[in-house]
């Protein structure tokens, strides 16, 4: 007895299959960005009962200031990523650092451990002591809208 | 007087061959940059067969190329000095006494750098057919053997040339043309079908020197270089300084010099590149069983070997007197980004290797105005 699988290769069903298929990755990388803000305002709500959500605008600022209270060779958060958060940056040493805005880098702020990691150097190296869960809140909230 | 074949065809194809190859090896020896290297193996290369090739005729050629009927009785090489300074030298129908003995000698030249220089590439280099067997040291010497051998060489063309110019233009004996058509008017030929060209004997014999060289060459390249060994680089290690600039290969520092650098990463050369316990005990580990002192390469001993108090590599003596002609405009290209990032140029700087050939340097058209030194 002979069996007959038939499977319809229509054109649009293949589109429909793909694009299902990718929207799992596209979910968790934001589900991922999401779960990591959640936490910082798990930190921020701990620190202060006041805490009313984190602000694109302050992260803005931040990104965008120059404290220079770190180490001299790096002033501000520009210093390295350049003032656009589109744009690429560049290491001191030289290296290409891609774009901090979630749009350009999807992937930017789904790894907690890197993300923990740079905002530890980082924030010494600018302002030349850890950031508060504030901070950092408003910071990725800023970044994901860009 | 009858014109006679005297220099057959595969003698002057030798000849003239080995003055083409020998003029790239001096120029790209003495004068191009290191990144040439490559141009002068390869001229090294052909000279190799060319020699193999030379030293079976020598044996097997036609009459005037064989080592035998060379007249190297030193008693007529000094009357024939003697009439030189007479002004009354006879021609000879194959060498001159003093030629025969400039052959001889170029010969030995030729064969010493050859050799010197495969001991360079295997040494220094980790590179050729000696790669398995030359440690650096012995590379080190032998550079300054090919150097001399160069030197001598050169001096030994320019006397080449003093004794063609003295027999061709002061005592018009037509040498320069003997040595294109083979041809020479004498009174009688010594040897018996000396007026064959012996060119199928010739292509022969160069295509059997050419196959076993360049074949047994080969086999011997393949084995793996002394000295150097391949790495598995953890990808935490690639990925970790990957971020910031080039991850370096571990034997270009010691395994002091990396414990100084892991131990003081909270202060990076004015930035905190801070590591977590685990990742930073694993980069350790390899960083210890790689370095310096594990390899015998050029990259291994003058640079990484040698400590510096910032524990730069590019504080290393060696680094900056190889980079000393580079204009500053080079490093700040964005395909080098900075004098850190040997991969910029290097394009082998992953293995370690360093070799000169494998130096690519940027489009220099790109650099802004002014930055040339």
């Amino acid at each position: 007895m002979k069996i007959r699988i038939i499977v319809p290769l229509h054109p649009k069903l293949i589109i429909a299959v793909l694009a299902l298929s990718l929207l799992p990755i596209q979910g968790s990388a934001s589900e991922l960005r999401q779960q990591i803000i959640a936490g910082f305002a798990q930190d921020a709500k701990l620190k202060n009962s006041g805490f009313a959500g984190f602000s694109a605008g302050r992260g803005q600022t931040l990104f965008l200031s120059k404290p220079a209270t770190g180490k001299p060779d790096t002033p501000s958060c520009t210093t390295c990523h350049s003032i656009n958060p589109a744009a690429k940056g560049q290491t001191r040493a030289g290296k290409e650092i891609a774009p901090m805005a979630v749009s350009k880098t999807p992937e930017r702020f789904t790894d907690s451990k890197k993300v923990e990691k740079w905002f530890r150097r980082n924030c010494k190296s600018v302002l030349g002591r850890i950031c508060t869960a504030l901070e950092k809140g408003d910071f990725v909230t800023f970044m994901s809208n860009q | 007087m009858a014109k006679v074949m005297i220099w057959d065809l595969p003698l002057r194809l030798f000849h003239w061959l080995m003055v083409a190859t020998v003029a790239i090896a001096g120029i790209t020896g003495f004068v191009a940059p290191a990144a040439w290297l490559d141009i002068h193996l390869f001229a090294g290369y052909a000279l190799a067969i060319l020699l193999a090739f030379r030293l079976a005729w020598g044996v097997l050629g036609s009459y005037y190329s064989r080592f035998r009927s060379f007249p190297l009785a030193p008693r007529s090489a000094f009357r024939h000095l003697r009439s030189l300074l007479r002004n009354s030298a006879a021609a000879h129908t194959g060498h001159n006494p003093v030629g025969a003995w400039m052959i001889i000698a170029v010969l030995f030249l030729l064969l010493a750098l050859v050799l010197s220089g495969l001991i360079v590439l295997g040494g220094q280099e980790n590179l050729g057919p000696l790669g398995f067997l030359v440690d650096f040291q012995t590379g080190w010497r032998a550079a300054a053997l090919h150097e001399i051998a160069a030197w001598g060489l050169a001096g030994a063309i320019a006397v080449h040339l003093l004794g063609v110019f003295v027999e061709a233009r002061l005592l018009r004996h037509p040498v320069v043309s003997a040595m294109i058509t083979g041809n020479k008017l004498v009174t009688r030929a010594k040897a018996k079908g000396q007026g064959r060209s012996y060119k199928a004997r010739g292509l022969t014999l160069f295509t059997i020197a050419a196959l076993m060289l360049l074949g047994g060459g080969k086999m011997l390249a393949s084995i793996p270089a002394s000295g150097w060994k391949p790495v598995q680089t953890p990808a935490v290690y690639s990925a970790e300084c990957g971020d910031c600039h080039d991850a370096y290969h571990p034997s270009l520092r010691t395994a002091a010099s990396w414990r100084g650098i892991m131990s003081g990463l909270s202060d990076h050369y004015g930035e905190d590149a801070s590591l977590d316990a685990e990742t930073a005990a694993a980069m350790g580990a390899f960083l210890a069983a790689n370095a310096a002192e594990t390899f015998d390469t050029e990259a291994a001993w003058r640079m990484g070997r040698i400590d510096t108090k910032s524990l730069r590599i590019t504080d290393t003596p060696y680094w900056t007197a190889r980079h000393a002609g580079i204009a500053d405009g080079v490093f700040k290209l964005s395909s080098v980004g900075s004098k850190v990032n040997c991969n910029g140029c290097h394009r082998d700087a992953a293995s370690g290797r360093f070799a000169d050939q494998d130096i690519h340097l940027p489009n220099l058209s790109k650099l802004p105005n002014g930055s040339q030194k």
